[in-house]
């Protein structure tokens, strides 16, 4: 029979790995890096954090300033949940959407609550006669990224 | 009588100090070029989401054809594998970590091949239906 267009699939045919073998190579990934992490041979931690409706990409030592209010006195710890990825530099842990608890956790302290500086927001229509001014001062927060901690969960 | 006509204008002017030729001094023309200015930048506050977001989407589309993947099937399925990470996010990681974009890429190829494979099925004919291709016997 001749061959046709539509006969195989226009995309390349994939050949999956084994999945006995797979589930193997798995188990020993996962104890490594739980060894690598229970003994601590990780540098320096960076987490993707959604916080106040945007993603941040965050260390330790980090600066974080977000236009709005937060109901938290100047001072206080804030931990962070929402946790969607945390790397290192041999291993990454990529959350589904999110990353358990009892494996990160994001500490951060309030260390000023401003205003922004004044936006100036203007409408004009030209032979019209019409032309309005306002002048927007956002509240801001900014945050201090204390520490970012992993504990050897994995499973 | 107006005694503060002097504080009213430098209000205006002290907008167009940086601007080019007769703007920056006087206030008949700095008026209206300072009006346009704020009219500007309240528009181009709006189209600055538009534009740093199809900047984050070349930068995806070039750090992931570094690793075979084009952008559609990169984020298509990235998102069937339910990681919610935003544009931004994997702009910035393919610039900062590149091993963990590496990862990201090589979890959409295999969440790809995977599709595939689904959308193929069995490889079975429906029953109860003839089939185009005859074979003879």
């Amino acid at each position: 029979v001749a061959k046709t267009s539509l006969m195989s699939p226009p995309w390349p045919e994939v050949k999956l790995p084994d999945p006995v073998e797979e589930a193997k190579y798995h188990a020993e990934v996962v104890q490594k890096v739980n060894k690598m992490i229970a003994t601590g041979q990780y540098g320096r931690l960076f987490a993707v954090v959604h916080f106040a409706s945007k993603q941040w990409k965050i260390t330790s030592e980090d600066l974080i300033m977000m236009d709005n209010v937060l109901e938290a006195e100047c001072g206080d710890r804030i931990r962070m949940e929402k946790v969607l990825l945390v790397g290192a530099d041999d291993f990454t842990l990529i959350g589904r959407p999110l990353l358990g608890k009892n494996l990160v956790r994001v500490e951060a302290t309030v260390i000023e609550k401003t205003e922004s500086w004044p936006k100036i927001n203007m409408r004009f229509r030209k032979r019209h006669n019409y032309q309005k001014k306002k002048i927007i001062v956002n509240p801001q927060t900014v945050l201090r990224i204390n520490t970012i901690e992993i504990f050897p969960c994995l499973s | 009588r107006v005694t503060d006509r002097f504080w009213r204008v430098q209000e205006v002017l002290k907008y167009a100090r940086h601007f080019r030729g007769r703007k920056n001094r006087c206030y008949k023309l700095a008026v209206r070029s300072v009006r346009r200015a704020f009219v500007k930048s309240t528009k181009a506050r709006r189209e600055k989401k538009r534009f740093l977001r199809a900047l984050w989407i070349t930068r995806i589309e070039a750090a992931s054809l570094e690793h075979g993947l084009k952008y559609p099937a990169f984020i298509s399925n990235l998102l069937k594998s339910q990681v919610e990470l935003n544009r931004k996010m994997i702009a910035d990681l393919a610039i900062y970590e590149p091993k963990t974009f590496k990862s990201l890429a090589a979890l959409a190829q295999r969440r790809r091949e995977e599709g595939f494979l689904a959308a193929l099925g069995d490889g079975k004919e429906p029953e109860g239906i003839f089939s185009r291709i005859v074979h003879h016997y």
